[in-house]
């Protein structure tokens, strides 16, 4: 059974339809990636799933709990960073340490802050105000209480949203290592696409209020990616035919050529006959990142 | 309800008290005027100046007419000392009520929306703290300093008032009928009573300044108090304190179920945060 199961979720604020028919599932030990735009409600639908804003329509499940009817007890088991960290300006980061610990019951605190002090490197910037950290020491901090009590669950909205790419890159590989460590379930929620790519094991793309698709890198990119594209580094000629064993060949600039093939297995098939007669310095794909299957779905492309 | 989650708030919201200035000097400043400048000039007033002439015609009739209506009137010979004690027992527990009522309307006010202004409401709605803890938490947070003001500034004024009027009476004077009521009774009555009435507006508005211009209506009241008392339409007796605790128990009362009623984190996430 799913450890986040969403089925024809429906939200609205005033008149406006926020969330509309929304189907999703999570299984347990993923770190899923939450993808779409920005007012695309990644941030509403996080909000149900914690149960402190109420649906109008539809079922949410996690971890066999409702959270409309039993917020507290998916409060206990989940984690979040919201965008803005939600921390005490006013106070040190051990003092937003130790009150979100005492809100949330955590046993051993003193070790528990320690350590993850310890983790996110925070150990010398302990006593200071937080309103004087940096942008990532705050989202670091941010993290150190989203995981205070050892969560089942952790929430990230937009988690590296101001960070500089080297504070970019300590915040997902830490994740995923501890998502690897503890087998806790992560969901993020990003409209920074690339990101995110070595890091989620599935991605949920949500547009105008849907999740739109669903699934892992793999089931994705044979679903939507029918044609494929690289580039390669190459002196091989392709003037006039441009064309190389009948695959379609574009001349992007004097030693980059763009082929477009039908599978990956076409491109060892392809090398194999240019390494006949000239050297491949680099092969690039084009089109089968995650951004590109974004912008396939988003177009409702399928295939 | 959990008392630990429920003390973990409170000390937090104290340590925000004292590290917001603004805050900070609202709880130092209000009372120093009302408990120890305004005693002091009284009590230099009664013991040093010639009130006979320097007060006109109308405020003597004004003094007079309260003795009048104050049965123990023995040991009031001098002009002077008719007029320390009128002060002090009669115009005086006005004033000093304003120190609870400004307190504990800007730390209310600043209970919800403080959080809301600062982002961190969201953090505490996502946690698993219910909201009664919260509630419960957050009205405490802003009682404590607010009655531990009132109570250090009563003992100051009292030492002032107490001063004067031993060398004026020859005897202590205070605290008086009129202030035992005021300070055991009205004035946590009246701390509470803002408190609630701070914690349902700041729930509702979204700014601090929003809910201080609301929340300040509380004052009005008083002043009408202090109004009544001076143009002699009332006078401020004990009776007429104990009458009032009594009713502000009831809107307490009222404003308590109130309140219970709004904790929905629902409406409260989708108020304040949207």
């Amino acid at each position: 059974m799913s450890l986040i199961y969403v089925s024809k979720l429906s939200k609205r604020y005033g008149n406006e339809l926020i969330l509309k028919d929304v189907n999703f599932k999570a299984d347990e030990g993923e770190i899923i990636g939450l993808l779409g735009p920005n007012g695309a409600g990644k941030t509403t639908f996080i909000r149900l799933l914690n149960g402190v804003i109420h649906s109008d329509s539809g079922t949410i499940t996690v971890s066999g709990f409702n959270p409309a009817a039993q917020g507290d007890e998916v409060r206990k088991i989940s984690g979040i960073v919201t965008e803005s960290a939600g921390l005490y300006h006013q106070m040190s980061g051990k003092e937003n340490l130790e009150f979100f610990a005492g809100i949330y019951k955590v046993g051993a605190a003193k070790d528990q802050i320690s350590r993850l002090l310890r983790l996110f490197d925070l150990e010398e910037h302990q006593a200071k105000l937080v309103g004087a950290y940096s942008t990532g020491m705050k989202k670091r901090l941010g993290l150190a209480k989203a995981l205070l009590h050892n969560p089942k669950i952790l929430f990230l909205d937009e988690p590296t949203n101001g960070l500089d790419p080297e504070g970019i890159r300590i915040v997902l590989s830490y994740l995923k290592k501890y998502n690897k460590e503890t087998g806790t379930t992560i969901l993020i929620c990003s409209h920074v696409l690339h990101q995110l790519e070595t890091v989620c094991t599935s991605f949920a793309f949500m547009d105008r209020g849907t999740i739109v698709e669903q699934g892992r890198l793999k089931e994705l990119e044979e679903k939507y990616i029918k044609e494929l594209e690289i580039t390669l580094e190459t002196p091989f000629p392709i003037e006039p035919l441009h064309n190389i064993l009948g695959f379609e060949c574009l001349r992007k600039s004097d030693s980059y050529i763009t082929i477009k093939l039908r599978s990956k297995e076409d491109i060892s098939v392809l090398l194999k006959e240019i390494l006949k007669s000239h050297p491949v310095y680099s092969v690039v794909h084009e089109n089968n990142s995650l951004e590109s299957i974004y912008f396939n779905i988003r177009e409702g492309g399928n295939g | 309800m959990d008392k630990s989650v429920i003390l973990t708030l409170v000390k937090k919201d104290i340590i925000d008290i004292k590290r917001s200035k603004s805050l900070f000097i609202t709880l130092i400043v209000i009372p120093v005027i009302f408990c120890v400048a305004i005693p002091s000039i009284l009590s230099a007033a009664a013991l040093f100046a010639d009130i006979e002439n320097m007060l006109d015609a109308e405020s003597l009739k004004l003094i007079h007419s309260v003795l009048g209506k104050v049965e123990q009137t023995a040991g009031l010979e001098t002009i002077n000392q008719q007029f320390f004690y009128t002060a002090i027992n009669y115009f005086l527990p006005a004033l000093f009520l304003l120190v609870p009522i400004i307190t504990a309307s800007v730390l209310g006010a600043n209970s919800f929306v403080g959080e809301k202004e600062r982002r961190t409401l969201e953090s505490l709605l996502f946690s698993p703290i219910s909201m009664k803890e919260l509630f419960i938490g957050k009205i405490t947070a802003s009682f404590v300093p607010s009655f531990a003001v009132s109570a250090v500034s009563f003992l100051i004024s009292g030492i002032i008032i107490n001063s004067a009027g031993y060398l004026l009476f020859n005897e202590w004077i205070f605290p008086s009928a009129n202030w035992i009521i005021l300070i055991l009774c009205l004035s946590p009555l009246v701390t509470m009573m803002t408190i609630l009435i701070n914690v349902i507006i700041s729930s509702k508005v979204k700014t601090f300044q929003e809910a201080q211009n609301i929340g300040g209506v509380i004052v009005l009241p008083v002043i009408g108090m202090l109004v009544g008392q001076l143009s002699g339409v009332f006078f401020i007796g004990p009776e007429f304190l104990l009458a009032i605790s009594i009713v502000i128990v009831v809107i307490n009362i009222i404003m308590y179920k109130r309140i219970t009623k709004l904790s929905d984190r629902n409406s409260l996430f989708e108020n304040q945060i949207g």
